[in-house]
């Protein structure tokens, strides 16, 4: 039985030949040229139809949202931390005190990120009041100023290399914007130093302040100037060793409503990075 | 007499070839064992096992046996002896054929179908994983999770698969052992009853009447025995065994009796029982031997394990190239090399239905089941469908296509034919019962009958009674029984005087009766048998309750009665009386039997009567039903082509108008050669014919003749009949009782042993038995399987079209870079989950149409899962449903924030683990965790999509053909059972266990449920609108594409 089932290979690529292109009934693939003309004609129907569908539906989908303000917020309640600039790879910055080359890149980074706070950017914003909520009615919503000078030694006014070159570098901590949010208390930055090394923190504005009037924000579309407020945090170091290493953590104190405590969320309300820095 | 030694080789070849060389003469002999050589033996030489049966036991006088044995013929054994020797050669019972070794079995399962892509999937996670860890020790555990999970279904549905099928084999193991049979030994010189199992080689057993024969025994004092040899040879007429050595051959002779054939009859006490020696036991018994024969036949695959091999095949194919075009894709795309092997490893496990296989297997034991109700018990799960897809039934005569028993079919008396009730239950008897002549006939029925109802049986039907007795007597007994009532009183009241039993010489039984009128003292002489025999005794003939001469007219009479009668296959009696004139034989005259002292001529004749095995009731309309279905049934007996042709006719197998060369022949008075074969409709072959067909002339003589009976062959001879009707590439089911039958049943696609009649070894190597031996009960058995391959095929579309739905999120990550829109757990879950219990509910489908009108699909043309069913299932609603599960994904992923623009290409920026600020649509910005929640929620809202789709391609499913509508929305309550289901789990997944994890499912806003109701309500408008135009165009262009 099995030496008559095998088909010889020769008989096989005859099959195949066959199914490609069979001369006597003009099948190509199987089927007759007015048979694929046919199937192509109705796939082309048919999918033009269900493409035309799905782009109605989306297009309908699209027509029920709001430009301004996202239809559902709940999924971010409370903001994220995240520092600038951003290391290559995690939340690990490593550089070298002697070669300039090695921080060079955080250098233009941060420049390039306090561009929009530059004086002359900030000329047409608001000096809003402190410690107050900046409540707008619209239609025109206009921003909050944010001083770079807040940032003290780290606004790159007096030092453009942001500590650097000193070996006090600069990392800038921000809070995630997140449309309408208001923080309850006295929001600030809190940075510790978790590696029991020598190194000192200096935050700016001091004691990592971030004023209520910087919200809520209204989003992209209507709240175009806005400007997020940092808080900048300077480490020094002791003067023992080559390497000096450090672990800084960083979280939101002061304001019940934003949470610093996610077992899943290592971003929610705080952030850890770890600055390593050779002679 | 000659001593020279006989031996039987039974020569065995691997596969198909049964050999039996008899060394002897080379003179045709044994039908039963004699078989075919076929021209492929020499290639199977390897393979041979050669077994040498040295048996001339029946050719020893009583005192060599006990010497050869060392047994004792009055005292037996002692159980000393038995014990040991019971421990020599085991117990006497055929070892069951060697199964699957359990462990195979199960890892059968476990590597089998998808299990192997699964498993290679499962593998890559953990090496992806390996990949990683080694690159950075803090990678996640994700993958290591997957690959266990993946793992873990391929072991739960592999444990499953194995689990039905260990159950429904059990349902077999116990049906065997329901009857455990005794035997009555001589033991330490006492009567024992032991388990014949117990049996061994020396023990003097005795048989009575009834019993089946407990081992092969040489007879040692019997008479008048006689056996049913059918299973071993074949012979259906019972063979008389007495303690003569009579042939050179163990199977010829007489006085050996065969384990497993039953004793018919042992003459009355004094004698009773018949006494012999075991010889042999278990499987060095003849039928041990021929049942082995059966063993070596090898299983075929059945069709529907055929067409799941394809389906997999074509389901993995397009999962492997898939998966190998996209991961070319994503490695020219730049993407890393580990993260295209996840990609590889969620296109496998979007495209392979995990559950499907499962849900075959529950799909089969459910109909299995059904099937047992209706008395088809089914062995091997498989063979459920098998029997749809028959084309060809070869079926036995006796005890299938008819009742089994000899009944009473037609009476001639008065010059005149009367036909008899041959139902089961012989209820209504019509014919004229008037005439004096019947009250002489019955009369003579009644008398001259040595059969009698065994005692304690009053509340039994009549027809159901058990008789003592021939199988004449038998139907003549509760024949008369039916229409005169209490026979037995009335011997009682006309009391025997002598009688002389039939016999082969005399052809005729007569008895001699007192008359039951106190004043007539004439004795009565009453006597049955040959009806020419008959006749030659008689000079009157009784017309109307008188005598009158028989002359030459009523002779012709007679005799045209009589080939009528003979011509329709019915075994004719005549019968006849004579009353003794009281002068000559006086009320105190002794009749002497052996001198025969009394007058054996001259008598009057009184009529004929003529007893077939008739049909059971259901036949005919079942073979009608087969007929209507395209199934051709042929009949295989051992019986007289005469009565097989008859019953053949009479069932229909024959049609009415159909004829036969011979009857062709005859109508126009030709020689039969000069009759052109292309006009006959039937064909019946007899055993001898067959012998000398060459396979070329079987193979024109099956493609030629559409009704065929196949007479005086011998069970081996089914085997060629099988193997012609495979080569005709027709699925063949074989019905089969004797153990001869075995290698026929097993050669078959689907063997059908017989529950009641059928010996173990049939019932063994069978894939089903029909519990009330009845054909009909084959034809409900095609009708399930018919109904579980059109189900199948529903159950398989509905489930391969989600695959569509499940793939499509991948490759559009991969290209468009989009957040992945489900995830490989949650595809799990709907084929797992939500899947599973919709998928079975197709099975409780109801046929479209009649199923029994068309003809059974062709093996290798009507496939399981065809190119317009995957087509249609995976572009067509699979794509539709795919884009409405893409609607809701974007919906929710636009209301959250990020708009379809925005995640267009977001993927390496949405995953990367440092970017915790990632702005969205309106300037938000979203940590890691946050974003990876959404996509949860994606998942949710993807998976739901689905469901709520694969609820309205569950409802489109029903049908195949028919509008909805026409089939009944809620017929079929279980597919509501699965709907319900499908909501509830996925009520449970997204609100019970949104807030575990690892589950990657969130509390989905309950609008979202309802975004792709539209698309479901589209799915079904479309489907409806195609079946409309299959329904309004057959055979167009649009059938032809779009009829799955």
């Amino acid at each position: 039985m099995t030496k008559t089932d095998k088909k010889s290979f020769n008989q096989s690529l005859a099959e195949w030949k066959l199914f490609i292109y069979n001369r006597t009934t003009g099948e190509f693939l199987g089927r007759t040229a007015k048979s694929w003309g046919l199937i192509l004609l109705f796939y082309l129907v048919f999918y033009g139809f269900l493409a035309a569908l799905f782009s109605f539906t989306m297009w309908a989908m699209l027509q029920t949202l709001n430009d301004e303000v996202p239809k559902y917020r709940d999924q971010i309640p409370s903001p994220g931390l995240m520092v600038f600039p951003k290391p290559v790879s995690a939340l690990d910055f490593s550089f070298s005190l002697s070669d300039s080359e090695s921080y060079q890149g955080y250098i233009d980074d941060l420049k390039k990120f306090l561009k929009p706070y530059g004086l002359e950017e900030q000329k047409n914003l608001t000096d809003c009041t402190s410690g107050t909520f900046f409540e707008q009615k619209g239609p025109e919503y206009t921003a909050c100023q944010f001083p770079l000078a807040l940032l003290e030694a780290c606004s790159g006014v007096d030092d453009p290399t942001f500590g650097y070159q000193e070996g006090k570098p600069c990392i800038l901590v921000k809070m995630n914007r997140i449309i309408g949010l208001k923080p309850q208390g006295e929001p600030r930055i809190e940075c510790i130093s978790k590696s029991e090394s020598t190194a000192f923190l200096s935050t700016y504005p001091s004691n990592g302040t971030i004023d209520l009037k910087y919200f809520p924000y209204y989003g992209k579309k209507l709240h175009g100037s806005y400007l997020q407020p940092l808080v900048a945090v300077q480490v020094s170091f002791g003067s023992d060793g080559d390497v000096k290493e450090v672990m800084v953590e960083c979280k939101i104190d002061g304001s019940p409503n934003l949470k610093t405590q996610d077992d899943r969320d290592k971003f929610l309300g705080r952030v850890a990075f770890k600055i390593t820095m050779h002679a | 007499m000659d001593r020279k030694r006989e031996i039987y080789s039974v020569e065995l070849s691997g596969t198909k070839d049964i050999e039996k060389t008899d060394k002897e003469d080379g003179k045709e002999k044994s039908r039963g064992l004699k078989n075919k050589c076929l021209e492929r033996k020499k290639n199977h030489q390897k393979e041979e096992l050669k077994k040498e049966l040295d048996l001339d036991d029946h050719k020893l006088s009583k005192e060599e046996l006990e010497a050869k044995y060392g047994t004792n013929i009055i005292t037996g054994l002692s159980s000393a002896q038995a014990a040991e020797l019971l421990a020599q050669h085991g117990p006497n019972s055929l070892t069951p054929p060697k199964g699957t070794p359990e462990i195979i079995k199960f890892l059968k399962q476990m590597i089998g179908g998808f299990s192997i892509l699964l498993w290679i999937g499962a593998i890559l996670c953990w090496i992806a994983y390996g990949i990683q860890y080694s690159n950075d020790h803090s990678s996640s555990l994700d993958n290591v999770y997957l690959g266990c999970v993946l793992a873990l279904v391929v072991i739960l549905t592999g444990v499953f698969a194995y689990y039905q099928e260990a159950k429904s084999t059990n349902i077999m193991s116990s049906f065997q052992k329901m009857i455990p049979q005794q035997a009555l030994v001589i033991r330490d010189s006492e009567k024992k009853t032991i388990p014949a199992d117990q049996l061994v080689v020396g023990d003097i057993v005795e048989i009575k009447g009834g019993d089946r024969v407990p081992a092969d025994v040489r007879l040692l004092s019997t008479q008048g025995c006689k056996v049913d040899n059918s299973s071993v040879t074949g012979e259906s007429e019972p063979q008389a065994r007495s303690c003569e050595f009579t042939h050179e051959s163990p199977l010829e002779t007489k006085n050996i009796a065969f384990f497993s054939t039953t004793c018919l009859e042992v003459s009355a006490p004094p004698v009773g029982t018949a006494t012999g020696m075991v010889i042999s036991t278990g499987d060095r018994t003849i039928i041990g031997q021929i049942a082995s024969l059966a063993s070596g036949v090898k299983d075929s695959k059945t069709p529907i394990a055929i067409e799941i091999e394809h389906f997999v095949h074509i389901v993995a194919g397009v999962a492997v190239s898939v998966g190998i075009i996209f991961f070319i894709i994503a490695v020219s795309m730049k993407y890393h090399v580990l993260d295209s092997i996840i990609f590889l490893i969620g296109i496998i496990v979007a495209n392979v239905p995990e559950g499907l296989l499962a849900t075959v297997t529950v799909t089969l034991s459910l109909t299995a089941k059904r099937m047992a109700k209706k008395n088809c018990l089914v062995k091997n799960l498989e063979a459920v469908e098998t029997l749809g897809s028959t084309s060809i039934i070869c079926s036995d005569k006796t005890g299938t296509l008819t009742q089994n028993r000899m009944t009473v079919a037609h009476l001639w008396f008065d010059h005149q034919i009367f036909v008899a009730d041959t139902s089961e239950n012989h209820s209504n008897q019509v014919f004229d019962q008037s005439s004096a002549t019947w009250a002489s006939l019955s009369k003579i029925i009644t008398l001259c009958n040595r059969a009698e109802f065994r005692p304690g049986q009053e509340s039994v039907p009549i027809m159901k009674k058990t008789v003592v007795g021939d199988a004449s007597e038998t139907a003549l007994l509760k024949f008369s029984e039916v229409m005169l009532g209490n026979v037995m009183d009335i011997r009682k009241r006309n009391r025997k005087v002598a009688e002389i039993p039939f016999n082969s010489t005399n052809k005729f039984q007569l008895s001699i009766h007192e008359t039951e009128d106190p004043d007539d003292k004439r004795f009565l002489v009453v006597m049955k048998g040959a009806p020419e025999r008959i006749l030659e005794k008689c000079s009157t003939i009784m017309v109307n309750g008188q005598e009158q001469p028989l002359d030459r007219s009523t002779a012709e009479a007679f005799h045209t009665a009589y080939m009528e009668l003979g011509g329709i296959g019915e075994r004719v009696l005549g019968f006849c009386h004579l009353y003794l004139p009281t002068d000559e034989f006086p009320e105190t005259y002794s009749f002497d039997v052996d001198t025969m002292n009394f007058p054996t001529s001259n008598f009057c004749f009184v009529g004929l009567l003529s007893m077939i095995d008739p049909p059971r009731s259901t036949v005919p309309d079942a073979v009608t039903k087969c007929r209507s279905a395209g199934i051709k049934v042929i009949m295989v007996t051992g019986d007289h082509p005469i009565t097989a042709k008859a019953i053949a006719k009479s069932v229909g197998i024959i049609s009415a108008n159909s004829e036969t060369v011979e009857d062709i022949a005859k109508r126009l008075n030709l020689p039969v050669e000069q009759v052109n074969k292309q006009d006959a409709k039937a064909a019946v072959v007899t055993g001898m014919e067959l012998k000398d067909m060459s396979p070329e002339q079987l193979d024109e003589l099956l493609a030629n003749h559409s009704e065929i009976v196949f007479a005086r062959t011998s069970p081996q001879q089914k085997l060629i009949i099988v193997e012609g009707c495979q080569r005709q590439d027709a699925v063949v089911a074989v019905t089969g009782d004797g153990v001869n039958d075995s290698p026929a049943l097993k050669k078959a696609d689907i063997g059908i042993a017989m529950g009641i009649a059928g010996s173990d070894a049939a019932k063994n190597a069978a894939d089903m038995v029909l519990l009330d031996d009845n054909f009909a009960s084959i034809v409900t058995g095609v009708e399930e399987g018919r109904l579980i391959f059109d189900n199948l095929k529903k159950t398989i579309a509905y489930t391969l079209t989600k695959n569509i739905a499940e793939l499509c999120p991948f490759l559009i990550y991969i290209i468009a870079g989009l957040p992945l829109p489900i995830g490989t757990v949650t595809i799990l879950f709907i084929d797992l989950g939500t899947d599973i219990i919709p998928s079975i509910a197709l099975a409780y489908e109801k046929a479209e149409s009649d199923i029994m009108n068309r003809k059974p699909r062709h093996k290798k043309k009507d496939r399981l899962v065809n190119p317009p069913l995957a087509l249609y299932s995976y572009l067509h609603i699979g794509l539709m449903q795919a884009l409405g599960a893409f609607v809701t994904y974007f919906t929710v992923y636009a209301q959250q924030g990020f708009l379809p623009t925005t995640i267009l290409h977001l993927r390496l920026e949405w995953e990367n683990d440092n970017v915790n600020d990632l702005e969205d649509s309106y300037g938000q910005e979203w940590t890691r965790y946050q974003r990876k929640y959404l996509e949860w929620t994606g998942y949710t809202a993807f998976f739901v999509s689905i469901m709520i789709q694969q609820i309205a391609d569950l409802i489109i499913r029903k049908t195949r053909r028919n509008s909805i509508c026409q089939q009944g929305l809620f017929r079929n309550k279980i597919v509501w059972v699965g709907i319900a289901s499908q909501i509830i789990i996925a009520l449970i997944l997204s609100y019970g266990l949104g807030s575990i994890q690892a589950l990657n499912f969130t509390m989905l806003r309950p609008q979202y449920w309802f975004v792709a109701v539209p698309h479901a309500v589209l799915i079904w408008v479309y489907d409806e609108v195609r079946k409309l135009f299959i329904r309004l165009f057959p055979g167009s262009w649009w059938d032809k594409n779009m009829y799955y």
